[in-house]
């Protein structure tokens, strides 16, 4: 399988500049350079393939946008390389332009005051789509995404769930080769949710597109990605099969307690606590370090109790402790 | 057969696009009409009386003003910064001009679409309407010479099109400014006051008349209602034009710089 998406060393820094409001401001923030940097994705290495749905995931702020970004060209990376297709995406943007597609689910690229047909066929007049791959392609949208209902409506009367399905078939319009996605299930509900990511994967299976996708939403990451990449604070900290990263998290385990009364000191030694909601309170640790049985007998020692459980972490716990504890940051030497 | 799309085909549809956008907006444009109605005869009114009040030979008879500003009234919205706020200032503050970079489309020709569309629309619905409404209440001049018309239209074409660039020109400053209303505000007086648009050039003072002489905005009022008055002729028709032209494709190329340059901008900094 033939590589897409190359990224070596990828970094952005931003210069962030002082804002002056008001009238005489704006003149001002001609002129001013007082600035600070912030470095939002620092020597991010990867490559994709042909037809894998690969998740790109990191808390917020973690860099996620900027990397997209800089793939589909609208954004110059401060230094590293990206080629998509082979194109340098910032040098070639109309070349790399023709043969992707993109959606950034907070904002929309279709035409706000235009009947969702209509910006169809601005698009098809962009990309040169000939007639018959056009009506194919809306025939088939149609179907999987039920655009009939709202194909004469302004894009501006649409519900999210409309607007987001109506993005997504623009984005795919000219059969491009990779799709871009930034969080296309934000702000759905579980329906609308199931349908983006079944039409996803038929996209993927039927059409071979190569997909990168960023969500909050582990749901769309366990139904749609074999393969994850977790980014946080601008770095890379995880990139391989989400079974992978499962299994070398699994050693965790979950211990949730109900306790009788709520104690003003409730660490235990070898535990981490993750979370407290008045008596409930949730601690993680590894049973390599201290045995179930020994936790809940230090715990008993010491406090009275109401029920207790242990749980196996789900990927959202998973996650979450990559991204609090940085457990990756030194990856062992067999990672992928 | 694989239908085959010219590239300038597109940038018509986006002209399209823009003008079926403003045809959304017909309350407003009937709205708009009345007041162009109202300032018109507000200013009738003040030149009949200041006229009455000053007997003797004008640069301009009555007759002349009157048409001068129900012309000014019917292009008004043709006129730099004065329709609907160009969709590029917002699609630069609020950071969606970026998304374009996405699509193979150049973006510089895009914009000129959008307001020449625009253009095309206020031609339509408002300067017609205006000037037609108008010429039943009040006595306009039309040119009886087909040559002046001719040369009138020419120049009116210009004007408009110097028109696009110099709007594009401004809400690009939005690249650098986030918010371009004051730099809006600002051009847009200048611009309103050295194109002729409040006075004709003909009444200023001569100290005054010859720095707007130097100005590059008699060219969008100014030059072309004189043209279309008979007040230039002949030689002299010929320098206005060429004038306009020069200055049209001087904001030609500073809007494309603007805008170049603010994709640039934004391109390194994110916006
Ligand atoms: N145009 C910009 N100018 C300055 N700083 C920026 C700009 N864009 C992003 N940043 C900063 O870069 C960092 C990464 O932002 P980015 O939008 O890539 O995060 P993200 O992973 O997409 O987060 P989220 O999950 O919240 O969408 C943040 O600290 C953000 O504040
Ligand atoms: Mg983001």
């Amino acid at each position: 399988m033939d590589t897409v998406i190359d990224v070596r060393a990828l970094s952005k820094t931003f210069k962030v500049y002082h804002h002056r409001k008001g009238f005489l401001g704006s003149f001002a923030n001609l002129f001013s350079r007082k600035h600070r940097l912030v470095q939002a994705v620092a020597q991010v290495s990867f490559t994709v393939k042909r037809g894998e749905i690969v998740g790109y995931l990191g808390p917020n702020g973690a860099g996620k946008s900027t990397t997209l970004k800089m793939l589909t060209g609208i954004l110059v990376p401060s230094s590293g390389s990206v080629t998509v297709n082979g194109y340098i995406p910032h040098r070639q943007r109309k070349e790399n332009a023709k043969r992707i597609g993109v959606v950034f689910g907070q904002r929309s690229h279709l035409w706000f005051d235009l009947p969702v047909q209509e910006s169809f066929e601005l698009l098809q007049r962009i990309y040169r789509i000939p007639q018959a791959q056009y009506h194919h392609n809306v025939e088939m949208f149609d179907e999987l995404l039920s655009l009939g209902d709202f194909f004469q409506t302004p894009v501006r009367q649409l519900s999210l769930g409309q607007r987001m399905r109506a993005d997504l078939a623009a984005a795919l319009l000219h059969n491009p080769d990779v799709l871009f996605l930034d969080e296309p299930t934000v702000g759905l509900d579980v329906v609308a949710k199931a349908r983006i990511r079944q039409f996803i994967q038929q996209i993927n299976a039927e059409r071979q597109v190569t997909v990168v996708l960023t969500t909050h939403d582990l749901d769309d990451v366990e139904k749609l990605c074999k393969r994850v990449i977790l980014i946080d604070d601008a770095r890379l900290r995880f990139d391989g099969e989400l079974a992978t990263l499962r299994r070398l998290l699994s050693t965790e385990r979950l211990l949730i307690v109900d306790y009788a009364e709520v104690y003003s000191d409730i660490s235990i030694p070898n535990a981490h606590m993750t979370y407290q909601e008045g008596t409930r309170v949730q601690y993680r640790f590894s049973p390599e370090e201290i045995s179930t049985a020994a936790l809940i007998k230090a715990i008993l020692q010491k406090f009275k109790i109401v029920d207790i459980s242990v749980q196996e972490p789900d990927i959202e716990e998973l996650i979450k402790a990559v991204y609090e504890d940085n457990l990756l940051l030194n990856p062992p030497a067999n990672f992928p | 057969m694989k239908p085959r799309y010219l590239t300038c085909h597109v940038y018509l549809a986006f002209a399209r696009k823009s003008f079926q956008k403003q045809m959304q907006y017909r309350v407003a444009n009937l709205a708009g009409l009345t007041t162009n109605f109202f300032f018109l005869l507000v200013q009738i009114f003040v030149y009949t009386a200041f006229y009455a009040a000053r007997p003797g030979p004008q640069p301009l008879n009555l007759n002349d003003i009157i048409t001068y500003f129900v012309l000014c009234q019917s292009f008004l919205m043709l006129m730099p910064l004065w329709g609907t706020r160009s969709e590029i200032a917002n699609a630069i503050k609020d950071g969606s001009v970026a998304l374009q970079l996405t699509k193979p489309v150049d973006f510089q020709t895009y914009w000129f679409a959008d307001e020449l569309g625009k253009a095309c629309y206020y031609l339509l619905m408002r300067a017609l309407p205006t000037f037609l409404l108008s010429s039943l209440f009040f006595k306009v001049t039309i040119p009886q010479q087909p040559a002046s018309l001719m040369a009138f239209a020419v120049s009116m074409t210009l004007a408009i099109f110097m028109s696009t660039s110099i709007t594009i020109t401004v809400y690009g400053t939005a690249f650098w400014t986030l918010d371009a209303t004051g730099i809006v505000g600002i051009a847009h007086s200048i611009i309103t006051f050295f194109s002729g648009m409040l006075v004709p050039l003909a009444l200023w003072p001569g100290w005054l008349a010859q720095i707007g002489g130097w100005l590059p905005f008699e060219g969008l009022v100014n030059i072309p209602f004189s043209i279309y008055l008979g007040k230039i002729t002949g030689f002299a028709i010929l320098m206005a034009i060429g004038k306009q032209l020069i200055w049209s494709v001087f904001f030609c190329a500073i809007g494309r710089i603007i805008l170049n340059l603010g994709f640039s901008r934004l391109v390194i900094q994110g916006g």
